[in-house]
């Protein structure tokens, strides 16, 4: 074998992080907040720890007009503000050399045009080689254009590969996301599409797989014998934050409910993959959400935030916010019973919740065991006695907790509930990846394992759309909750009809 | 990221027993706790150090940085006067760093015990008991360890790595050869070895234009020299390589049959990074091994 077909011998044992190949990185609607405050950090980010090829292009495209000059400017600006590592020149100096911006409709024939020349430029001084990965961080309203000029000049002048990512939300029923699909599949190959859900590349929900399959004492007890019940939290203290047109049209279940909130579920039901390839893994979530059964109209209960206090400040009602109509139905909490009908699950419930305005800040995945069946001293121990708990903790605190009772010390036989905790930033001294960071360079690599395939997305939304047209019969009062607490009355009733309570700690 | 600790709380004691020292930092975790979050002693490792006088100093400086990074218990065996009074004395301290957006902190636990007398004859029975139990220990031995002789070997008995720095030894590639033989007892890290990763990374851009090297001209410590040339002739199965140096206090260029290689990008990892990365291997390094013996005559 001649050195020139052999591998490299001297790669082996260096470590070396996974860099993709030169390419060219298209970002569509390069001057919205996302691009921001997460793509062009987590680019930064990549750059600073050298997995970005020494040959990549960055082409901003948007309706803003600017020059490439401005543009870079403000990209730096941005990673000064939202970066998680140091400023440093030489990074910024190297990654800057290939930013190129377009200010277009994308609409418009002939501004794609110019995308597509300055891609060219890229190829030819930039060494990009014709590899591109296009980025729609785009409303849904520009995909069709976007996608069919994109579409229908890679088949005029293929060469290298191309990928996309589509942001959510990836449609906003079953029909239109099938249409979406169908869509992109008229150019692209379901390998060429990632489907990005950020919750995927976070280090804590990773985690979740790890803590699962890496830890012979957790699987032989994830079941339905060991588990009385599931409760996901993704709670906000936020409002909308201007996105009053994105949020009424969608509200907290095509907003986090159809995505996030189904993801952290199919993750923590899965059954174990036979490897972490994308394929494997994608087929084990894909069983779950088809699992899942169509909660009834009592199992899901929907509010809206009325004016509250949140973290000492008084905030005004979601029918305040501007941009809101003073009548809104849309709903900025959603909770729900669900069953995931298979062997390993049946009778146990996920409680699930999301929402806007709630008391605090919180992504949690709680698994709750089932109680000890005799403890010996049962009555001496009194209300102390719990049901233990393991907590994952996906943001913040990012971590992992097990409560366990404990004897309090003294006379008797008094139980109180500890946690044994683990934190990443306590065990790992080093910052988390963000998310984004993750998911880039994992399209880049061409691994789609932590992105969502066309029949999850499929299976999210049959569930949403049956949960919807069940909403279509009545009109709730709203606002249901106030501000600053932890959602509507129903939602404390869905579980206490079950003789069980949300966690709150 | 370095943060200085939020808090130190030490305590000291002459001629003490070890059950003393364990008592003590008992103490110290639960006094730290005591009045609000609890503090976490999130141990990841257990990590000696073997520091004569002389290297007292280069020792305490690379502890600097490290413990934030790996909460730990740090144990530094400092051997006194042999015929001195046959005693311990000890200086316990809890680091405690902020966790972001945490009430409570995460600890980090050094232990300095000046051997005094006979009992730096024995340090492996006093650092066994102080090893936290099922994590892994790694030891550090600054300059070039006294192959075969006390106290050497009972401590590679008691930890899981052995951690050196090459560029302290003064005769090479010779003592190389006695470092492979121990190989087969205890995985090893080299620091000398982590300083010349981003000159291989650069090496290994060359591929397949090096494939037939004949000869490197290394301007770098003899250390990192000799590995680098070792590295080359076992991965490229080429024992003729040829190695001539110009020492240098760092890694500052190569020649590849006469033609210098690129400069790598980038700076330089610090002392405590390097150590800090050390510790964060922990199984048996092939490549290393090979290079220690592709450096011999």
């Amino acid at each position: 074998m001649t050195a020139q077909t052999q591998e490299n011998p001297l790669l082996e044992g260096l470590n070396v992080g996974r860099v993709p190949e030169p390419c060219a990185i298209v970002i569509f609607g390069a001057s919205g907040d996302l691009t921001r405050r997460k793509l062009f950090p987590a680019l930064y980010s990549l750059a600073y720890r050298r997995l970005l090829p020494d040959e990549v292009g960055i082409v901003g495209v948007a309706r803003t007009e600017q020059s490439t000059e401005e543009f870079v400017d403000a990209m730096k600006e941005a990673v000064k503000e939202f970066a998680r590592d140091p400023f440093r020149d030489d990074v910024w100096d190297l990654l800057a050399a290939g930013i190129r911006y377009v200010g277009t409709d994308f609409a418009n024939d002939p501004g794609m045009d110019e995308v597509m020349d300055v891609l060219s430029e890229l190829d030819e001084g930039h060494g990009t080689r014709g590899n591109r990965l296009f980025y729609l961080a785009v409303p849904p309203v520009a995909f069709e254009e976007i996608v069919c000029e994109l579409g229908e000049r890679r088949q005029r002048a293929a060469t290298g590969w191309v990928r996309v990512i589509v942001e959510k939300p990836f449609g906003r029923d079953l029909g239109s996301a099938q249409e979406l699909d169908e869509l992109l599949h008229r150019y692209f190959a379901e390998s060429e599409i990632f489907r990005i859900d950020h919750y995927l590349g976070k280090e804590t929900v990773q985690n979740l797989l790890a803590l699962r399959f890496a830890n012979g004492i957790f699987e032989p007890i994830w079941n339905r014998q060991f588990i009385d019940h599931v409760e996901i939290t993704v709670a906000e203290t936020m409002g909308i934050e201007g996105r009053a047109s994105f949020y009424e049209r969608a509200g907290a279940i095509r907003d986090i409910f159809q995505n996030h909130l189904l993801q952290l579920l199919a993750v923590t039901a899965m059954e174990p993959p036979v490897d972490f390839d994308a394929e494997s893994v994608r087929n084990e979530k894909v069983k779950v959400l088809r699992a899942l059964h169509t909660p009834g109209p009592k199992s899901v209960v929907r509010g809206q935030y009325g004016r509250g206090f949140v973290e000492g400040e008084e905030v005004p009602a979601y029918r305040e916010e501007p941009g809101v109509a003073p009548d809104s139905m849309t709903e900025t909490f959603v909770g729900a019973k669900l069953y995931v009908d298979n062997w390993r699950w049946a009778d146990t419930p996920f409680y699930v919740r999301a929402g806007k305005r709630l008391a605090r800040r919180e992504t949690t995945v709680a698994i709750q065991f089932h109680p000890a069946p005799h403890p010996p001293f049962a009555e001496l121990a009194g209300a102390g006695m719990q049901p233990n708990r393991l907590i994952v903790h996906v943001q913040p605190n990012e971590g992992v907790s097990l409560e366990i009772g404990a004897k309090v010390p003294g006379q008797g036989m008094q139980i109180r509930t500890v946690h044994m905790d683990f934190l990443y930033g306590g065990a790992f001294r080093q910052g988390l990846p963000e998310a984004y960071e993750r998911l880039i360079l994992d399209a880049l690599l061409g691994d789609a394992t932590l992105f969502t395939r066309t029949d999850e997305v499929e299976e999210q939304w049959k569930l949403v759309d049956a949960v919807v047209a069940a909403w279509q019969r009545d009109r709730p009062s709203f606002p249901n909750y106030q501000a600053g607490t932890w959602g509507p009355k129903a939602a404390e009733d869905l579980m206490r009809r079950d003789g069980r309570e949300w966690r709150r700690r | 990221m370095t943060l200085a600790p939020a808090h130190v709380d030490r305590w000291s004691g002459e001629d003490v027993s070890v059950a003393r020292v364990e008592a003590e930092l008992g103490e110290l975790r639960a006094a730290t706790g005591r009045g609000g979050a609890p503090d976490l002693r999130t141990s990841v490792l257990s990590h000696a150090a073997w520091v004569p006088p002389h290297w007292a100093e280069q020792a305490e400086a690379a502890l600097a940085g490290l413990e934030e990074r790996h909460p730990s218990r740090t144990i530094l065996l400092f051997p006194q006067d042999p015929d001195g009074r046959h005693a311990i004395d000890a200086e316990v301290s809890l680091h405690c760093f902020p966790i972001p957006d945490q009430e409570n902190r995460v600890c980090s636990e050094v232990v300095s015990l000046r051997l005094h007398g006979r009992k730096a004859e024995a340090p492996a029975s006093i650092l066994a008991p102080l090893l936290i139990p099922d994590l892994p220990a790694f030891l550090r031995w600054r300059g070039e360890p006294p192959w075969g002789e006390e106290p050497f070997p009972q401590l590679l008995g008691v930890v899981d790595r052995l951690i050196v720095d090459s560029t302290e030894w003064p005769a090479l590639p010779d003592s190389y050869a006695r470092f492979a033989e121990v190989f087969d007892d205890v995985a090893v890290s080299d620091i000398a070895w982590a300083r010349t990763s981003r000159w291989r990374r650069q090496l290994s851009s060359l591929w397949p234009g090096i494939a037939e090297v004949r000869h490197v001209h290394v301007r770098a410590t003899p250390a990192q020299a000799h590995l680098v040339a070792g590295w080359l002739r076992s991965r490229l199965e080429r024992p003729e390589i040829e190695l001539s140096i110009t020492p240098a206090d760092r890694f500052e260029g190569i020649d590849v049959d006469g033609e210098p290689a690129p400069f790598p990008p980038g700076d330089p990892p610090a002392p405590s990074d390097l150590l800090s990365d050390e510790l964060d291997q922990f199984g048996r390094d092939p490549i290393y091994e090979a290079a220690v013996r592709g450096s011999l005559p």
